[in-house]
């Protein structure tokens, strides 16, 4: 029987006086035009082929869709490739995802329940490294040394021009707005001191940790992430090594070397940023070195430093932490860099806050 | 369309970083046939079989698929022929952050302009063809490497390709799965039509599946032999095939 090249898809169900449901199939059927939509009742159905041109998957996956959960089905009429391809696709249960979402309740408790686990995975973490760096204090730690030099270079060394650039832009723009408001009291001269306590005891190391936190947590997590992904975390727990130990400690130990350095160097060119703004202004360079330097006390230089001390460990650690427990696909570690940039800034400003008060309480 | 040559490798030369792997590579393939490449490790299979493709460039040589010199086609020509084309990678390859089912929907989102219900359906044929008819909602991570393979394939078959292109398809698998999986490859050969070009070490597998073989020798760094498997196991007719494929026992 000849039929129509340029016929569409179709199929047609009529209820035979037995009971089956009879199915006339015909057309063509392309995965690139619509397939009909068939309506019908019965658990015993029989299909039958009627002018039926050139098929691809489209048919059979039709017939799967529509017939997979039919008790009785006769194919027999059907051509024999297509009775092959209908065959080939297992008969079996479709996976069926929930149709309705949780309720608040059951998002209450997920909720709980992970934030709880997060807490523990968190807390866990912060054990092992800190057993990882006191084994490795008293030379027992399994640490990787060459991360260690290559993270000083890259968290430290190349970090050096950004840091140096925010560090100088911060300066000068505290020295701007002092500069407007003590004008109007006539005290210009005090910009010098509020510029060079603020960034020797707060601007300093915050802006080094945040940079940090952009820089290096994200970077870390994408590293530990990925080593996730690739196996290379197992690997080493294979081998009767601590990832964190291996990976996590070298990666700490360096940025909380280095991040304090750079902090000074964000300290001096911001006072400098200041001095520009200042002379720019009414201030000539000794009145404002010498205000400067009457104001920075030992006691604000060592806040700074403790600070910035705190500030590299939480930045190197929430980078370390969110790679660990970054999930095995592209979209985890995507998620993990993401998250460690939140989390460090976060905690750096939490643990600020919490240093303003306890400087405060003893009068430091 | 039968009976015509559907992969077509003239003077072929392989390598990477201007580094020439494997040369002088010379065969045609006639449509709905498989052909298995086959060599020791690293002697260039999955670097010949991407050129093959179209997906990377030959150092010398030209490639002709689906009629298309795929080696000096225009941009939006070849993108033309990889779509009539289909993928597995050694790794599988497929999407972490999407589905099994979304990793196969995926390319017919891209080029069919049908409904979602339609590509739905089709998803989920192509995925119960490789009994992954229970797990299509689950992500690439959360399933073995064996069936991520397989999803790897009913994506390949996504869009009904006239070829496909499998990489190590039945590496890390089980004998078991590994049968299934050719039994698999003849079926959509028989029932599609599709010309199958295969890497594999599996000789069993190559010798269930395969209707041609080339044999790269990676001593002389040339094409070693083209011929049905087969015949790679009478001793005389291709002697460092035939040593390769008796070095593997066979059950």
């Amino acid at each position: 029987m000849s039929h129509d090249p340029n016929s569409r898809s179709s199929a047609l169900a009529e209820i035979l006086s037995d009971g089956t449901t009879r199915v006339t199939i015909s057309g063509n059927w392309s995965i690139e035009s619509a397939v009909p939509n068939l309506i019908f009742k019965g658990d015993k159905v029989c299909l039958v082929p009627d002018n039926l041109g050139d098929f691809d998957s489209s048919l059979p996956a039709w017939l799967f869709q529509n017939f997979k959960n039919v008790r009785q089905i006769d194919i027999s009429r059907l051509p024999p490739r297509l009775q092959s391809l209908y065959n080939l696709a297992e008969k079996s249960t479709i996976w069926e995802s929930p149709t309705s979402p949780p309720g608040f309740i059951e998002r209450f408790g997920v909720w709980g329940i992970e934030s709880f686990s997060s807490w523990q995975r968190a807390m866990d973490h912060i054990g092992q490294t800190a057993v990882g760096l006191f084994r490795t204090l008293i030379g027992r730690g399994r640490v990787n040394w060459n991360d260690f030099a290559l993270q000083l270079q890259t968290s430290g060394v190349d970090a050096l021009p950004i840091v140096m650039l925010l560090g100088f832009l911060t300066g000068l723009i505290m020295a701007y707005v002092g500069l407007i408001q003590l004008r109007q009291v006539g005290a210009t001269v005090y910009v010098a001191n509020l510029v060079a306590l603020a960034m020797t005891r707060e601007m300093g190391a915050l802006m080094t940790g945040i940079i940090a936190c952009g820089r290096t947590s994200t970077s870390f997590a994408s590293q530990l992430g990925s080593m996730n992904v690739s196996q290379e975390s197992d690997a080493l727990r294979a081998l009767g090594i601590s990832p964190v130990e291996y990976l996590a400690v070298p990666r700490i130990l360096a940025v909380t070397l280095m991040v304090p350095l750079l902090s000074l160097f964000a300290t001096f060119v911001g006072v400098f940023g200041g001095m520009i703004v200042a002379c720019a202004g009414d201030l000539s360079i000794e009145q404002y070195l010498t205000q400067a330097i009457r104001a920075i006390t030992f006691k604000s230089f060592l806040v700074g430093f403790i600070k910035s001390f705190a500030f590299a460990f939480i930045a190197a650690w929430a980078g370390c932490y969110r790679g660990y427990v970054a999930q095995r696909s592209a979209l985890g570690v995507g998620n993990a860099a993401t998250s460690a940039a939140v989390l460090g800034i976060t905690l750096i400003v939490i643990a600020d806050a919490i240093f303003a008060v306890i400087f405060n309480l003893y009068n430091f | 369309m039968m009976n015509s040559s559907i992969l077509i490798s003239r003077n072929l030369c392989v390598g990477y970083n201007d580094k020439a792997v494997m040369s002088d590579i010379n065969f045609s393939l006639e449509a709905g046939k498989i052909l298995a490449i086959v060599g020791p490790s690293g002697c260039g299979k999955s670097t010949l079989m991407r050129v093959l493709g179209g997906l990377d460039e030959p150092l010398s040589g030209e490639c002709e698929l689906l009629g298309i010199k795929v080696t000096e086609a225009q941009v939006r020509q070849r993108e033309m022929t990889l779509r009539r084309s289909g993928f597995l990678f050694q790794g599988s390859a497929l999407f972490s952050s999407l589905t099994l089912r979304e990793n196969v929907e995926m390319p017919m989102r891209e080029f069919l302009g049908v409904s979602n219900l339609q590509i739905r359906q089709l998803a989920e044929y192509k995925l119960a063809l490789v009994g992954l008819a229970e797990a299509m909602d689950k992500l690439p991570s959360e399933v073995s490497g064996g069936m991520a393979k397989r999803a790897g394939i009913a994506r390949a078959m996504a869009l009904d390709p006239e070829i496909i292109f499998l990489d190590e398809p039945s590496a890390g698998l089980d004998p078991i799965s590994s049968a299934r999986l050719d039994e698999l490859i003849l079926k959509v050969r028989e029932s599609f039509g599709t010309t199958i070009v295969l890497v594999s070490h599996e000789v069993p597998s190559i010798l269930r599946t395969a209707d041609f073989c080339v044999y790269l020798d990676s001593d002389t760094g040339t094409m070693g032999a083209y011929a049905p498997p087969k015949d790679f196991l009478q001793p005389g007719s291709h002697p460092k095939a035939s040593a390769f494929f008796s070095q593997i026992k066979i059950s």
